[in-house]
């Protein structure tokens, strides 16, 4: 599965870890997440993530 | 001879205002030509990563978000070094650095903020463009922690004069970068206590974080941060930076002297409006903008640390990317977005501590209901404020769990007055309760 960065802050996010704190389950692609998910580092929405080549 | 064009989108700024708004114009409008003009020399760079470079955690290079040839793939042009000197709404025109004329068909102004310096730093100490050679800094731009960077790397005693959000943060990474250092040097000397960075900073307010922070979270961060090996001085206003050819520290008014070989001023931003105030736009604190991110001027807009919308420069990185958005989709079709400002959400970036505050976090009044819940000796602190049965603004240290149901509840408004007296139970499922 595709690593995701956020342009804003550089947090990447990483699939097989998810985002618990955020009830994001391990195992969770970036494309599954919810449309009110946030970057956990900067707040910033999903549409300001790129993959990671 | 001096160049004159004629541009469909031009976009002043190059942070993360100017590149958002850059990519959501050739998304809404896949044709378009944007054109960028950036007065630093670098291309668009991650700014809360600066810390990271600062602490030597990363590369200059992880910095840059994309390589340049990605912004001409998808038609934006981005100029650096290109500081645009005058904007002439009247006549959709600008004027660059080097005497270059451009006409624009919609502006954004994305110009940022920059430092705030007291007037206790003194010209010859303040810090500037051609000044860091006395150890007297801000941090806000890849030069300045460049600069900061090459300066610390000899220095044993550093002082942050501002507990704020970016002071605190600056002065995790001097201390790490001091531990880094230690390390290295392990290797060859044997005293490797004489290598520590010693790293205070320096409170006017009663407590760190007045911002976000009410005393008795303050408290609890500050022992967290004192483990961590920084040192604090609350109630301590700087009367002035002491040493000539260079920093040695700073006097507080009550007398005090802390020292640092290294000052470094975090003492708040300010929004770069010159450009647009020398246009005549409508300016105050920051550059004025109404619901669609309009200024006073027909076909320019603003977007991020310059902006103030109902009163507010937000100053945040979420406001920014919002902003830009909204500008951008107004600036392809006119009354296509709408603005409604922006829930204040922080965190404190620093490993090992969890700080977020969210909305109005230390609302104090009559009006509000506040529940807390402190428990020191973990370094955990929570407080809810509630006006009308509804949560406006909490402060979450140590605990991560509950920062998306609590964003989503103060967001949606939604009345929680039946479980008032349990929002900070354990047992109770905020997440649901968000649903």
């Amino acid at each position: 599965m595709d690593k995701w960065e956020c342009l804003a802050c550089g947090y990447i996010y990483d699939p097989a870890v998810g985002d618990p704190d955020s009830g994001i389950a391990p195992g969770t692609p970036f494309e599954d997440l919810p449309e009110d998910w946030v970057c956990p580092e900067c707040g910033v929405g999903k549409d300001m993530f790129e993959k990671v080549e | 001879m001096r160049k004159s064009s004629s541009l469909r989108y031009v976009v002043i700024g190059n942070g993360v205002a100017g590149v958002t708004a850059a990519q959501s114009l050739v998304r809404a409008d896949p044709a378009a030509e944007v054109h960028i003009f950036g007065k630093e020399p670098y291309p668009y760079y991650q700014r809360p990563r600066l810390w990271e470079f600062l602490a030597g955690e990363i590369e200059q290079q992880t910095l840059y978000f994309r390589p340049p040839e990605w912004y001409a793939a998808k038609g934006i042009h981005v100029h650096l070094d290109a500081q645009v000197t005058a904007l002439d709404p009247a006549e959709h025109r600008l004027t660059l650095a080097d005497g270059d004329k451009v006409h624009y068909g919609r502006l954004l102004l994305a110009t940022g903020a920059r430092s705030f310096v007291p007037p206790f730093a003194e010209a010859d100490k303040a810090p500037g463009e051609h000044r860091r050679t006395n150890g007297v800094f801000t941090l806000r731009t890849l030069d300045d922690a460049q600069a900061m960077k090459a300066y610390a790397g000899d220095i044993r005693s550093a002082v942050v004069i501002g507990g704020g959000l970016l002071g605190l943060e600056t002065a995790r990474a001097l201390l790490s970068l001091g531990l880094r250092r230690g390390r290295t040097l392990d290797e060859s000397r044997s005293n490797p206590s004489a290598e520590r960075l010693d790293v205070s900073v320096i409170e006017s307010a009663p407590h760190l974080l007045p911002r976000q922070l009410d005393a008795e979270g303050a408290q609890v961060l500050q022992g967290r941060l004192e483990a961590m090996g920084l040192r604090f001085l609350t109630d301590a206003a700087t009367e002035t930076i002491l040493g000539n050819e260079r920093a040695t520290g700073v006097r507080l008014k009550d007398g005090r002297v802390v020292e640092g070989e290294l000052v470094l001023i975090s003492t708040g931003i300010r929004s770069r409006v010159e450009l647009a105030r020398e246009a005549g736009l409508e300016v105050n604190r920051g550059l004025i903008v109404d619901e669609q991110l309009r200024t006073s001027a027909a076909d320019v807009y603003a977007a991020g640390d310059v902006a103030e919308f109902e009163g507010v420069v937000y100053g945040i990185i979420p406001a920014a990317t919002e902003q830009a958005q909204v500008a951008a989709a107004n600036m392809v079709a006119d009354g296509s977005a709408t603005y409604s400002g922006t829930v204040p959400a922080t965190t404190l970036k620093i490993v090992g501590i969890d700080l977020t505050c969210l909305g109005d976090a230390t609302a104090t009044g009559d009006e509000f209901v506040v529940l807390r819940q402190v428990d020191r000796a973990n370094g955990v602190y929570r407080r809810l404020a509630l006006r009308d049965g509804k949560i406006v603004g909490a402060i979450l240290l140590g605990d991560t769990q509950n920062v998306r149901p609590l964003k989503q509840l103060i967001t949606t408004g939604r009345d929680v007055s039946a479980y008032s007296d349990q929002l900070l139970d354990e047992d109770l499922d905020l997440k649901a309760l968000a649903q």
